[in-house]
């Protein structure tokens, strides 16, 4: 039986991969939001560090906001292994859309048009979030790189607007 | 696709009333009325024809499926619009303490 859902919570879940000392990059629709984009997002997207290390904090940190695998006809979210060994054994470039009691989590380990969690953190800028939470928040640029490779609908949707905000960011 | 709201849309937007409209288009006041009742499916040419007579044109282009967001929606209308406003609210919060942080952080960047 999944907890109760409680709506969109990004500290909740970053202090959940905080606490159990998870290395990620915080990248799409709320990185460029922090970036001062004025989009919305009802989601993180994270990209973690895939040491088998990190994948044993990845899978404890995901069990204490009982992650489960998103589907439209499951609204609770369906049961999965959440072990260090299933995401191990994830190909490179999946993405696990995932439900949690604090929102909507896509881990995504080599996200389109990226190399990774190393790739992406070269260009992150770490950030003291509130309540102490600490986050690495991708470059807008490589927000953009990675929705120009993506190719969905709602990133073609949002490109003009953040390489826009892109272009105005760099001026200052 | 549903494409009859959008001639009564059109219609409406354009402040005509059902005859105006059809004698725009050129065809009888019955076919709008029977189109906007739901009784009659227009073609794809009689549906442009007719919105392009209230002023408008229909943008068609091809999307994909997105299950994964679909099935945010499907959670997302379990909450009540409190508990909805209140992950609204600690979005925005987040984002704002968060963009500080990150202009803090940029400024003292090498």
């Amino acid at each position: 039986m999944a907890a109760p859902d409680l709506g969109f919570d990004p500290v909740r879940m970053l202090t959940a991969l905080n606490d159990a000392g998870v290395r990620f990059v915080l990248i799409g629709g709320m990185a460029a939001i922090l970036h001062g984009d004025a989009g919305v997002t009802v989601d993180l997207d994270v990209v973690p560090e895939r040491s088998p290390e990190n994948l044993e904090r990845l899978a404890t940190a995901l069990r204490s906001i009982d992650a489960r695998v998103r589907a439209a006809d499951v609204p609770e979210g369906l049961a999965f292994d959440c072990s260090a060994g299933f995401f191990g054994n994830l190909a490179e470039d999946a993405i696990l859309n995932l439900s949690t009691v604090a929102g909507e989590l896509d881990l995504a380990f080599r996200p389109s048009g990226t190399g990774g969690y190393a790739d992406l953190q070269r260009g992150a800028v770490e950030i003291e979030a509130p309540e102490g939470v600490r986050v690495l928040i991708a470059s807008l640029a490589d927000v953009i790189r990675s929705k120009e490779a993506a190719n969905r609908e709602k990133d073609r949707l949002a490109l003009p607007r953040l390489r826009r905000l892109h272009d105005r960011t760099r001026r200052n | 696709m549903a494409i009859t709201p959008l001639i009564r849309e059109a219609r409406l937007r354009a402040g005509l009333t059902q005859a105006e409209l059809a004698q725009r288009a050129g065809v009888a006041a019955s076919t709008v009325g029977r189109i906007e009742a739901g009784l009659r499916s227009p073609s794809t040419d009689l549906a442009e024809r007719l919105v392009r007579a209230a002023g408008f044109e229909i943008r068609v282009g091809l999307g994909e499926p997105d299950p994964a967001t679909d099935a945010i929606f499907e959670r997302t209308l379990r909450l009540t619009p409190a508990e909805r406003l209140a992950g609204a609210a600690r979005a925005a919060r987040f984002a704002l303490q968060g963009r500080r942080a990150l202009n803090a952080a940029k400024r003292g960047r090498p």
